[in-house]
C-alpha cells in the first residue's frame, strides 16, 4: 500500500495508494514533536508547589483516590494550563503561519500586526457596555476586533505592500495606540473586572480552567478546520500572488478566507489567555529550521512547535521561577525578542545572497 | 513677515496660555485675582491657594521641562540620524532609561541620586542597542532607515519587557514605581526635577550653541566639514547631549512617549530644518504641548486621572501611523519602503 519513492527535489517521500504523498522527514519531524509534547507535558504534570505527577494522576485514572490537594493541583490547575496552553500555542503559531504565507512577510505576526490587541480591546469595550455578555457575544467581538485591525491595516499600506518591514512598523504602532487605549478602559470597568483584566492583559495562563477550555474551543476547532482546508492553499501563495493565480487559486476567494481563519484563530487565543506577541514569527521559523515544509504540513508542524514552546514556557515559569509570577506574554517577549532579530539578520544575509 | 517669525512669535503667548490653562483650569473666576496674587507672592493662604502652588505649579514645571527637552532632542535626532521617525521614544531610549532606573532601585536598592544616573547609563545603553541592532540586523538596500525603527521598538518592547518582570519580582515595592513607569507627571516627582534639571539645561545650552554646526551637517557631511565643522565631534556631542537629555527626562517623571516624535513635525513645516530657528520652536512647542497633554489627562475622565504617558502615547501613535503613510507609502516612495 505504501510505496517509498523520490519527490522531484530528490528527498525521499512515502505515497499512499490513492496518490497522497509526504516527505519522510516532515513525517519523522512531526511525530518527533508529538513524542516531545508528550514527554514535555508528562514532565510539567510534576511541576509546581504541590508534590504530584504523573504517576498520581495515572492511578487516580485507574480508580485510586487522592489527596485533595493532589486532586487540586492535577485537575484544577496543571491539567487545564497544559492543555489550554498547547491549544493556544497552536492556535496562535497557525494564524502566524498563515499570515506569513499570504501577507509573503516572514515578519507576520497576529501579535506584532495588532490582531490580537485589536481582538482584545474590542472584548473590553463589550464588557464596558454589558458587563456579562454571553460567551459567544465575547467571542464574536473578538474576532471582529481583530478583523477591523486587519482591515485598517490593508487600508494603511494599500492592499498589495504587505511584504515589506512598513507595515510590521505600521502594526507596532497600531498595537501602542489600542494598548494605550485599553489602559484607559480600564478605568471604567468594575474593580473587580479590571483587576482580572489587567492580569489577562498581559497574557497569562493563570486563570485556566475548564469553563476557559470549554469557551476557548468551538472557535478554536472552526479555525483549525477552516485553515486546514484553506490552508493547502498557502504553498501557492508563498510563490506570490500572481503564481498563486497562475497555478489556479481562486485568489480574490481564498486569500480573504485565510486571512479570516488567521483572524479567527489569534482571537481565540485572546479570548483564552490575552495578547501573545512573537509566537506567531517564531513557531514557523522554528518549524521551517527543523524539516522544511509547505503546505499543511509546514502548517502542522508549525502548530506543533507553537504548542510546544508555550508549554515549555509554562514548565519554565512554574517549575524553575516558581516565586516569580511572571506572565506568559512577558517571558515570549523577552525569548522572542533576540530570536526575532536573529530572525531579522539571516534574512538580511539571505537578500544579500540573492542579489 | 515670513512663516518663521510669526510661528515663533506666536508660540511664545501660546506658552503662557497652555501654562496658565494648566494652573487655572477647574478654579472659580472669581477666584482668580487671589490665585494670581497667591503664585506671586509664593505663599498660600487657603487650601485652593496651597493646592495650586503646592501640586499645579510643581506638575506645570514637570511638563515643561519634559515637553521642551523630549521636543529639542527628538529634533536633533531626526536631523542627525535623517529619519523622521527618529526620537527618544522610537530609538529605545526611553525604555532603556526606564530599565536601569527600575533595576537599580529594585535590585541593587539605589537612592534618587544614583537612580538618576542608572536612568542616564539606561538611556545611552538603550540608543547604542538599537544602533547596533540595526547594524546587525539591516538590510544594505535600506534607504530611509527603516530598520532602525524596527530595531528600536524591539529594544524598546524587550526592555520595557525586563522592567515589567523585575516589578513583579518584588510585588511589595511594585506600587511605587507602577504610575512612574508608564510616564505620569505628578507633583510628588518635583524632587527629582530639582536634582536633575542641570542635565537637561547642559544639553538645551549644548543644542543651542551647536545650532548652527548642525543646520550645516544637515547640508551633508562634506560639505559641512570644508566650511571647518569637525563633524564627528559634533555630532557626537549633540547625540550624547539628546540621549542624556532624554535620560534626565525619564528620571524625573517615567517614559513619556512620542512627544519628541511629534514636536519637529509640527515645528517643521512653519520653521524649517535651521536649528537656529528650530530648537527655540521646538522648546516652546514641546511645553505647549506637554502642559495641554497633562491637562488632558487631569480633566478629560475626571474624576479619573490618567498618566500623561498614556494621553502621549495614544495621540503619538496615531501619528506615528500619519508619519510612515506619508513618508513611507505615498507612491514616490513606495518603492524604497
Amino acid at each position: 500500500m505504501i510505496r517509498r519513492g523520490t519527490a522531484t527535489d530528490g528527498k525521499p517521500v512515502l505515497r499512499l495508494a490513492n496518490g497522497l504523498q509526504m516527505r519522510t522527514g516532515n513525517l519523522l519531524a512531526g511525530c518527533g514533536l508529538v513524542a516531545a509534547t508528550l514527554i514535555l507535558a508528562a514532565w510539567s504534570t510534576g511541576l509546581g508547589l504541590t508534590d504530584t505527577g504523573l504517576a498520581d494522576l495515572l492511578r487516580a485514572l485507574s480508580g485510586s483516590s487522592l489527596s485533595d490537594a493532589e486532586t487540586y493541583a492535577l485537575l484544577t490547575v496543571r491539567l487545564p494550563r497544559i492543555l489550554l496552553g498547547f491549544m493556544v500555542g497552536w492556535a496562535v503559531a497557525l494564524s502566524g503561519a498563515l499570515l506569513q504565507s499570504i501577507a509573503r512577510n516572514p515578519l507576520a505576526d497576529p501579535g506584532l500586526f495588532g490582531f490580537s490587541q485589536g481582538s482584545m480591546i474590542m472584548i473590553m469595550l463589550l464588557l464596558v457596555i454589558a458587563p456579562v455578555a454571553p460567551k459567544s457575544l465575547v467571542a464574536l467581538a473578538a474576532v471582529t476586533g481583530g478583523l477591523c485591525v486587519a482591515g485598517l491595516l490593508l487600508w494603511l499600506v494599500g492592499g498589495e505592500r504587505s511584504s515589506g518591514l512598513t507595515i510590521v512598523l505600521l502594526g507596532i504602532a497600531v498595537e501602542t495606540v489600542l494598548s494605550s487605549f485599553g489602559s484607559l478602559l480600564l478605568l471604567y470597568l468594575p474593580t473587580e473586572t479590571s483587576i482580572t483584566l489587567s492580569e489577562w492583559l498581559a497574557g497569562s495562563l493563570f486563570q485556566a480552567n475548564w469553563s476557559v477550555i470549554a469557551a476557548f474551543t468551538p472557535l478554536f476547532v472552526l479555525g483549525l478546520v477552516g485553515s486546514l482546508l484553506a490552508g493547502g492553499a498557502t504553498s501557492a501563495y508563498d510563490l506570490g500572488t500572481e503564481m498563486a493565480q497562475a497555478l489556479g487559486e481562486p485568489v480574490a476567494r481564498s486569500r480573504p478566507l485565510i486571512l479570516l481563519f488567521a483572524v479567527v484563530l489569534s482571537a481565540a487565543a485572546v479570548t483564552a489567555v490575552g495578547p501573545l506577541v512573537f509566537l506567531g514569527v517564531l513557531a514557523p521559523h522554528i518549524a521551517g529550521f527543523l524539516s522544511p515544509a509547505v503546505g499543511r504540513a509546514r502548517l502542522l508542524l508549525s502548530g506543533l512547535v507553537g504548542g510546544i514552546l508555550v508549554v515549555a514556557a509554562d514548565a519554565l515559569t512554574r517549575g524553575i521561577a516558581a516565586g516569580l509570577p511572571l506572565p506568559l506574554g512577558l517571558s515570549l517577549t523577552m525569548v522572542g525578542v533576540p530570536l526575532f532579530i536573529i530572525a531579522l539578520r539571516l534574512q538580511a544575509l539571505r537578500k544579500l545572497q540573492s542579489h | 513677515m515670513e512663516r518663521r517669525t510669526i510661528f515663533l512669535l506666536a508660540v511664545l503667548p501660546l506658552l503662557v496660555v497652555a501654562l496658565a490653562l494648566n494652573l487655572l483650569v477647574g478654579y472659580r473666576p472669581e477666584d482668580m485675582p487671589g490665585l494670581i496674587g497667591a503664585v506671586l507672592r509664593f505663599e498660600a493662604q487657603s487650601y485652593e491657594e496651597a493646592v495650586l502652588l503646592f501640586q499645579r505649579l510643581p506638575r506645570s514645571l514637570i511638563a515643561i521641562y519634559v515637553g521642551s527637552i523630549a521636543a529639542a532632542s527628538g529634533f536633533v535626532l531626526q536631523s542627525l540620524v535623517r529619519n523622521p521617525l527618529a526620537s527618544p521614544a522610537t530609538m529605545g531610549v526611553n525604555a532603556g532609561a526606564a530599565l536601569f532606573l527600575v533595576a537599580g532601585a529594585l535590585v541593587f536598592d539605589i537612592g534618587p541620586a544614583l537612580q538618576g544616573v542608572a536612568a542616564l547609563a539606561g538611556a545611552l545603553a538603550g540608543f547604542v542597542s538599537c544602533i547596533v541592532i540595526a547594524r546587525f540586523a539591516g538590510r544594505r538596500n535600506d534607504p530611509r532607515g527603516l530598520s532602525l525603527i524596527l530595531s528600536g521598538a524591539l529594544v524598546s518592547m524587550l526592555f520595557t519587557g525586563m522592567t515589567n518582570a523585575f516589578l513583579l519580582s518584588d510585588p511589595a515595592r511594585r506600587s511605587e514605581f507602577l504610575s512612574w513607569v508608564v510616564g505620569t507627571i505628578n507633583h510628588a516627582y518635583i524632587d527629582r526635577l530639582a536634582m536633575f534639571w542641570w542635565v537637561g539645561a547642559a544639553a538645551i545650552v549644548a543644542f543651542l550653541l551647536l545650532a548652527r554646526p548642525l543646520t550645516l551637517i544637515l547640508f551633508g557631511a562634506e560639505k559641512a566639514a570644508s566650511t571647518g565643522v569637525n563633524v564627528p565631534l559634533v555630532s557626537r556631542i549633540a547625540i550624547l547631549a539628546a540621549v542624556l537629555g532624554s535620560g534626565s527626562v525619564v528620571a524625573v517623571c517615567g517614559p513619556i512617549g512620542f512627544v519628541g516624535l511629534i514636536v519637529p513635525h509640527m515645528v517643521r513645516p512653519f520653521v524649517g530644518n535651521n536649528l537656529v530657528f528650530a530648537l527655540p520652536a521646538s522648546l516652546a512647542t514641546g511645553a505647549v504641548v506637554c502642559l495641554l497633554a497633562d491637562v488632558f489627562a487631569r480633566e478629560a475622565l475626571y474624576p479619573y486621572v490618567l498618566s500623561t504617558g498614556l494621553v502621549t502615547d495614544l495621540i503619538g501613535g496615531v501619528v506615528f501611523v500619519i508619519i510612515v503613510k506619508r513618508f513611507y507609502l505615498t507612491p514616490a516612495n513606495r518603492e524604497a519602503a
